[in-house]
């Protein structure tokens, strides 16, 4: 292993050995045994490595930070959303309780107005004299008048 | 009773409030914290932890335990504060002007926090890819393998950005890194 391949298994994998790979940590550690130079690069990766682990430590300004978002979550919450094969269950829910009874009714409504359609109710009301007769057809289509009637 | 993140998340997709506060509770500071680094803005990655967990909530019937809920929580939070980087491309003046003020400070202390603004100043400089690859390997001590999950690509690229990342982190800080500690 070669200074610079030391290097990249620092800054990858850090200054502890116990996170090298362990077919990298052998020549590694035999080049740090023999190369003051490698040696002076396993520091300086400590080094960084405790800069960053500090800085990422956790701060108490994260903590009220946390405690002000938390405070907002003690209202009312959104809607949330549900996967679609829920959805006929979502429709029993009880926010759509109050419609079952208006839609109940339309649709009994729209049932009884088609029933009576197919059932021809209306027809018994049409008797011989309501007979419409190829007469009726130049008033039905020319209006009250005939053409051939006397005109204005 | 069985109070794990998968078991809360059964319990939220059912409409539990209570268990969707204890879960918020549970994973609040961590998501803010990482959502504050990669954005450098505390007001901004209040919104995206906000806005996460809402998601957590309304998506929580849909959800299907594939992955831990944490690593799906992070790639929300991640994936959240890249967009909005690439929405609006924002300059954190506060940070970026503590690198440039060479300003002498006194004492121990003030040379450490001297130093840690700088740190995050350079932190802040990095491609957001490559900084979320860092911020996601050492604030959660993620494996490799993890982070490319979260950030939806291979392993081979995770290990590029984390080398990417230290090159130009080593470049921006200089002798702060001999002197780290």
């Amino acid at each position: 292993m070669t200074r610079d391949e030391l290097r990249i298994v620092l800054d990858v994998h850090g200054g502890d050995p116990g996170r090298w790979p362990p077919d990298a940590r052998g020549p590694a550690e035999r080049l740090i045994a023999a190369d003051a130079g490698a040696r002076a690069d396993l520091a300086a990766a400590r080094r960084l490595d405790a800069m960053l682990s500090r800085f990422a430590s956790p701060a108490a300004e994260d903590e009220r930070s946390a405690a002000r978002v938390l405070s907002k979550f003690n209202g009312p919450l959104p809607r949330q959303k549900q996967p679609f094969w829920r959805i006929p269950a979502a429709l029993l829910d009880w926010q759509f309780a109050p419609a079952w009874p208006r839609l109940a009714a339309l649709a009994g409504c729209a049932l009884i107005g088609f029933s009576i359609g197919i059932a021809g109710i209306d027809r018994s009301f049409a008797g011989p004299e309501a007979q419409i007769t190829s007469r009726d057809i130049g008033a039905m289509v020319f209006g009250p008048e005939l053409l051939t009637g006397p005109q204005p | 009773m069985d109070d794990s993140d998968e078991a809360l998340m059964a319990r939220v997709a059912k409409g539990d409030q209570a268990a969707f506060r204890l879960l918020a509770r549970r994973h609040l500071p961590a998501m803010v914290g990482l959502a504050r680094r990669i954005l450098g803005n505390a007001a901004e990655a209040e919104d995206v932890a906000q806005e996460a967990m809402l998601r957590v909530w309304t998506h929580a019937p849909r959800w299907q335990p594939l992955a831990a809920f944490k690593t799906w929580l992070t790639r929300v939070v991640v994936n959240l504060c890249l967009d909005r980087k690439r929405r609006a491309p924002m300059v954190d003046l506060e940070a970026a002007g503590e690198v440039a003020d060479p300003a002498p400070s006194a004492g121990e202390q003030a040379e450490a926090a001297e130093r840690e603004r700088m740190l995050a100043a350079a932190i802040q400089q990095l491609p957001d890819r490559q900084r979320s690859a860092i911020l996601l390997t050492y604030s959660e001590g993620m494996s490799n393998a993890q982070v490319a999950d979260i950030l939806g690509t291979t392993v081979s690229a995770v290990e590029t950005l984390l080398v990417r990342g230290k090159q130009n982190l080593r470049r921006a800080l200089g002798r702060l890194i001999d002197e780290g500690n």
